[in-house]
């Protein structure tokens, strides 16, 4: 049955149609990690000791989150954030000791038999073997690290949000133009891998080529990076791949940048209508944040390269708190307030 | 040719949203389209031409269209301009 359509041509805003996209890339999201990975992740940089067995090693981390037990270790257990890794700091171990051991013993039993993850002692503590016996038994994997309980405490969380934050893909390349991170996105032979090769020619640096991945920790930076197996490396077409570190330096590569304007490439045919002024501006959403959008038209003769280089540094200007557009127009209206023709 | 003297009557003047709008509009023409103010004569396709005019509210700008669609681009282009913009 037809249905009748009206006309997008009526009624369409005179200037500009749709002026924010959303990307339509599927996010993901980490749902748990279980203790293995996490001790084989962050053994080094967290100086993780296994003390314990490995009995627990199965348990799975849920929350980017960590908590110490003190209030439970006292038996309240009414708000107890069992989904977070328990840390033993001074109060928690001076606490357990200090108690008669058969009694510290119970509340330490009660602990472990939470669904908590995993347990960590914070500054090098360790716990009397029947404890650990008894940790083994409930199959709950304990950890030693020389580390201070807050140091510990934010080195970890920075570490767990960052493995639980959103990531993206994104089609398209990206590079660091004059500090600025640029996604330059466009259908299938728009020319994106010529446009970035002139670009590493005038000093940018590859961030990632055809895909590159994107991860985002609530109020941060989105963060672009390549994957690995394609790092460093660009298909050209007629050239086929090319390995840009070999060819340009490391100077040429980086491995990630945070993400501060996209910018499309459009076939010169595209009856899309663009901006002229960078009054009305763009955005193009990726994991939640809303950046400065630019849509060039390719078209022969152009110098995308240099074009994407200027928008990229106009994007900088911005930054440092001069908009060209609204600027000029202001001047411009000053102007014409003064010389009314009434 | 075609030539027709108009008003701004617009608030602001010829600023940088109705040049905008006016190069939308005079884009989808094939004919060569001039504006004249002040014996300054920029081209109608041209956004930074228009903002330069510096046309306030109340100037007269004359529109010249010379082409094979001269008279319809004249008609758009008086709409335009007659219509304030649509600029609040």
């Amino acid at each position: 049955m037809d249905v009748p359509v009206p006309n997008p041509s009526e009624d369409a805003p005179i200037l500009l149609d749709k002026n924010q996209n959303t990307s339509k890339a599927p996010i993901r999201r980490l749902k748990s990690m279980s203790v293995r990975d996490f001790y084989e992740s962050y053994q080094q940089s967290l100086q993780l000791v296994l003390v314990g067995s490995e009995s627990g090693f199965e348990r799975k981390i849920i929350e980017p989150e960590l908590n110490r037990p003190g209030l439970a270790l006292a038996g309240f257990y009414t708000y107890f954030a069992e989904q977070r890794i328990q840390v033993i700091g001074n109060a928690e171990h001076s606490y357990l000791t200090c108690l008669e051991t058969k009694d510290g013993l119970a509340r330490f039993r009660e602990l472990c038999r939470q669904a908590v993850p995993c347990l960590i002692l914070a500054r090098g503590h360790s716990l009397p073997k029947a404890f650990m016996d008894e940790a083994h038994r409930l199959q709950l994997s304990i950890f030693q690290t020389e580390m201070a309980s807050m140091h510990f405490l934010n080195a970890a969380t920075i570490r767990l949000q960052w493995a639980f934050a959103p990531t993206t893909t994104e089609h398209g390349s990206m590079v660091d133009i004059h500090g600025i991170g640029v996604l330059l996105r466009g259908e299938s032979g728009s020319g994106k891998s010529e446009t970035v090769i002139g670009l590493i020619d005038r000093g940018a640096t590859l961030v990632a080529d055809d895909l590159v991945r994107f991860r985002r920790i609530e109020g941060g930076d989105i963060m672009g990076t390549s994957k690995e197996v394609g790092r460093n490396h660009m298909e050209v077409r007629g050239l086929g791949l090319i390995n840009v570190m070999a060819l340009y330096g490391i100077g040429a590569v980086r491995l990630e940048k945070a993400l501060n304007v996209v910018i499309t490439l459009r076939p010169a045919d595209d009856i899309h209508q663009l901006e002229r002024l960078g009054l009305e501006p763009k955005t193009y959403r990726i994991l939640g944040l809303d950046l400065p959008h630019v849509e060039l038209l390719v078209a022969p003769g152009r110098d995308l390269a240099k074009l994407i280089e200027v928008a990229a540094m106009d994007v900088k200007l911005k930054v440092f708190g001069h908009d060209t557009a609204v600027e000029f127009n202001n001047r411009l209206l000053r102007k014409l307030r003064d010389h009314r023709d009434v | 040719m075609i030539q027709k003297d108009l008003t701004i009557n617009n608030k602001h003047g010829l600023h940088a949203r109705p040049a905008a709008q006016f190069v939308k509009v005079s884009s989808q023409f094939e004919c060569d389209i001039w504006v004249e103010r002040d014996e300054e004569r920029v081209n109608g396709k041209s956004i930074m031409g228009l903002m330069m005019l510096a046309a306030p509210s109340g100037a007269t700008i004359s529109i010249s269209t010379d082409g094979s669609d001269e008279t319809e681009a004249m008609n758009a282009l008086e709409a335009l301009v007659v219509g304030g913009f649509d600029d609040e």
